[in-house]
């Protein structure tokens, strides 16, 4: 009797934890998730008109070449600054728990510094900075005697620009990431290499990068979800332009929806933008077996 | 011990979410208390005593002629004002939302939310005598897109107008035009190349980034987005005339204009490459005259008349206005400003602080100096020049079906990514598609 009474007491407290959490998950998250995928069968404008329209939408979009100029775009943008969103960050760990370097500290705040800033404020720093007439690195380049770059109207400078903007804000977060994943591996291993004769890089990329599979793993995810779906950064720099060459999906349904009154079509591009996300997930789980197996 | 713990955490969680719950809910009540609970509304008298909310997109800077006139109101009427800001793109997404929540103001400036949603406002024939406007200013800027309504009285009237640097012109040797003998439009492209190679400036001409000033060369080479047809409207905005109009505004694009502005890679306003005498002519509006007045010091402007095209020479005409949303709390309060508002002695006042184009009949704004008196009467003269092509495609309401993409596929065309025709011709689909109106070509 009383074991029974114990476990509907604990019982009674996990649901009064829970609930909060499942509460909130439930309403800003699986209450939008339904009623969008109830506006993409709809002509919803967002205010007055909402009739069924079946799968217009999801015609309308899978006949529609800017879409998939749009989705192809933003995979060659994510698959393009992928290595970099893995690698610098690596980079950088490494060298901050380095205990030959001094000054690691300092250098670790400073990377992570820009992980605090909004991504518009950040975008928008950046388009100053390599602002066409009045950019500080055009300046400079004319300082220097150097023609300045056309960053506003070249389609691949601008996305040149987007992705270090990209990799500068998010470094910091994957950097502290892998300073763990550096950290949790055992100093004995470390030891053993050396007394075996290994040199500092044989050890980094015989011991550390093995056993950051999983870390790794995590970055590869993250990254990815996250270059799929830039859109603060991009509204701060380009707005999507010269023309719609740094346009990305997210840009694009955000256009259709809010800018264009489109919430049907919108919501249908969002769920099928969703499939495609999940299935480039599931695709790096199984390639990658979830970062569990080395 | 634990168990009292958990009860506290569980009780203290529920008791701060119910606050916020009765937070959240209870402040349109508590609003609907006060306004009902204010006193002085009296059917016969004016109303004193209440709270106006007004709605503005933007922080009221130096000569803010609506505040000090709703201020002056107020200490007249003793009521309070109290004004919500909210920019001008998030007015289009936040409006649907108030309206569907009945959280309105009792009054909004605003640029097109009356003309978008007139159901949502008050027929304003009810509240002033329309016949003492401007007729142009109250279709252009006061009437409702879908129907002949007026639903906001303008309290700004602006039109398209041309700035030109002076300086850059005596150093390029080239005269300004004027009223009598103004420019086409292949002069001042040609112009514009001599002042960019000879004028000390970057770019001989520049232009804002709106397809208001696009259109301003659709209209004077005889184009428009769309035609009457009986009681309905044909697509014409592909038309060969209009093409070719873009063709020629790309071409300018990569010779004379900063072109990253156009090609939608940049968001540098071509108004500061004027303002920092980087740009010889702007093509932009009235409003920009007292700011350049107050802020230009390297260099002398003035004010030029708007090119001939093929069909003649246009100008758009706009502005804001003053809506009153048929929802608001005080409706008969906004009522009574808008009436004090546009009465002579308030309306005159308010436009020497305003200093721009009147919208009503037998009252004028009286620069200063003789200068700003010249230039005052080049940008007045501009507002004859708006087409009837204009104003049939103000009429069709087109920008209820498709707005942006008209000027997103302009900056495609400027960047270079698809040409002019297909830019047209994609906008022309697109808009017969979403308004039903058959494609003229």
């Amino acid at each position: 009797m009383k074991k029974r009474q114990q476990a509907f007491c604990h019982t009674r407290s996990f649901w009064m934890f829970v609930i909060p959490s499942l509460a909130l998950f439930g309403v800003f998250f699986l209450l939008p998730l339904g009623l969008s995928i109830w506006f993409s069968f709809t002509n919803y404008d967002g205010w007055k008109t909402m009739e069924f329209i079946g799968l217009k939408n999801y015609r309308d979009i899978l006949t529609n070449g800017d879409f998939y100029k749009t989705v192809w775009r933003t995979i060659v943008y994510t698959v393009c600054n992928l290595p970099f969103k893995i690698a610098i960050p690596l980079l950088l760990a490494a060298l901050v728990t380095s205990k030959s370097l001094r000054g690691t500290t300092l250098v670790r705040t400073l990377v992570y510094i820009p992980v605090l800033f909004s991504a518009l404020v950040a975008g928008i720093t950046i388009n100053w900075m390599f602002g066409q007439e009045y950019g500080l690195i055009n300046y400079l380049l004319q300082k220097i005697g150097v023609d300045p770059l056309q960053w506003s109207l070249n389609p691949v400078l601008a996305t040149v620009v987007i992705s270090v903007a990209s990799n500068w804000i998010s470094a910091g977060y994957y950097m502290l990431l892998y300073v763990g994943g550096i950290n949790n591996i055992s100093k004995e291993l470390y030891e053993a290499a050396s007394v075996d004769g290994a040199k500092k890089t044989q050890a980094f990329f015989r011991i550390t990068l093995p056993l950051l599979m999983p870390t790794t793993f995590i970055v590869l995810l993250l990254s990815t979800v996250n270059l799929l779906k830039e859109y603060a950064l991009v509204q701060g720099i380009s707005l999507g332009g010269p023309g719609s060459s740094t346009t990305y999906i997210v840009q694009y349904i955000f256009d259709q929806g809010f800018n264009q009154y489109r919430y049907g079509y919108a919501s249908a591009a969002g769920v099928i933008i969703s499939i495609l996300f999940i299935v480039i997930a599931m695709v790096q789980f199984r390639a990658t077996k979830g970062g569990g197996e080395v | 011990m634990k168990k009292m713990f958990q009860k506290a955490a569980a009780g203290g969680m529920a008791v701060v979410m119910a606050m916020s719950l009765a937070a959240c809910g209870g402040s349109s009540g508590k609003d609907g208390g006060e306004a009902a609970q204010q006193g002085g509304a009296s059917a016969d008298g004016p109303i004193t005593g209440q709270t106006l909310q007004v709605m503005i997109s933007e922080e009221p800077g130096e000569g803010d002629a609506l505040g000090n006139a709703l201020k002056q109101w107020s200490q007249e009427t003793g009521n309070e004002i109290k004004q919500i800001i909210i920019s001008h793109d998030d007015m289009r997404s936040k409006f649907p939302s108030m309206a569907k929540n009945k959280d309105m103001p009792d009054l909004v400036a605003t640029t097109f939310l009356h003309q978008l949603y007139p159901e949502e406002f008050v027929d304003m024939s009810g509240v002033v005598d329309l016949s003492k406007f401007n007729q142009s200013a109250l279709k252009i800027v006061g009437k409702s897109y879908s129907s002949e309504a007026i639903t906001g009285i303008p309290d700004q009237f602006t039109t398209t107008c041309m700035f030109y640097n002076k300086d850059a012109f005596a150093a390029a040797g080239i005269e300004a035009p004027t009223v009598d003998k103004p420019w086409t439009w292949d002069q001042l492209y040609d112009n514009a190349k001599v002042i960019q190679e000879k004028g000390n400036v970057k770019y001989g001409f520049a232009a804002d980034v709106s397809r208001a000033r696009y259109d301003i060369l659709m209209y004077a080479n005889g184009g428009s987005l769309v035609e009457q047809d009986g009681d309905s409207f044909k697509v014409t905005v592909n038309s060969p005339a209009n093409i070719a109009t873009l063709t020629r505004f790309v071409q300018a694009n990569n010779e004379v204009m900063p072109k990253a502005i156009w090609a939608g890679g940049t968001t540098d306003n071509p108004v500061e490459y004027f303002k920092n005498g980087d740009a010889g002519i702007l093509l932009s509006g009235s409003w920009n005259y007292n700011t350049f007045a107050s802020d230009i010091s390297k260099f002398e402007f003035g004010v030029m008349p708007t090119p001939k095209g093929s069909a003649g020479q246009s100008a758009i005409i706009g502005g804001e206005a003053l809506a009153i949303p048929a929802n608001g709390k005080n409706v008969e309060l906004a009522k009574q400003f808008v009436q004090w508002l546009f009465e002579p002695e308030h309306y005159a006042e308010f436009l020497q602080i305003r200093k721009e184009p009147s919208v009503m009949n037998d009252i004028t704004y009286t620069p200063d100096t003789d200068k700003a008196k010249e230039e005052f009467a080049i940008m007045q003269n501009e507002t004859n020049y708006v087409t009837d092509t204009f104003m049939v495609d103000e009429n069709s309401s087109w920008r209820n079906y498709k707005d942006n993409e008209y000027r997103d596929s302009l900056k495609r065309a400027v960047s270079g990514e698809i040409t002019p025709e297909d830019a047209l011709n994609g906008f022309a689909d697109a808009l017969s598609q979403s308004s039903g109106w058959a494609k003229g070509y």
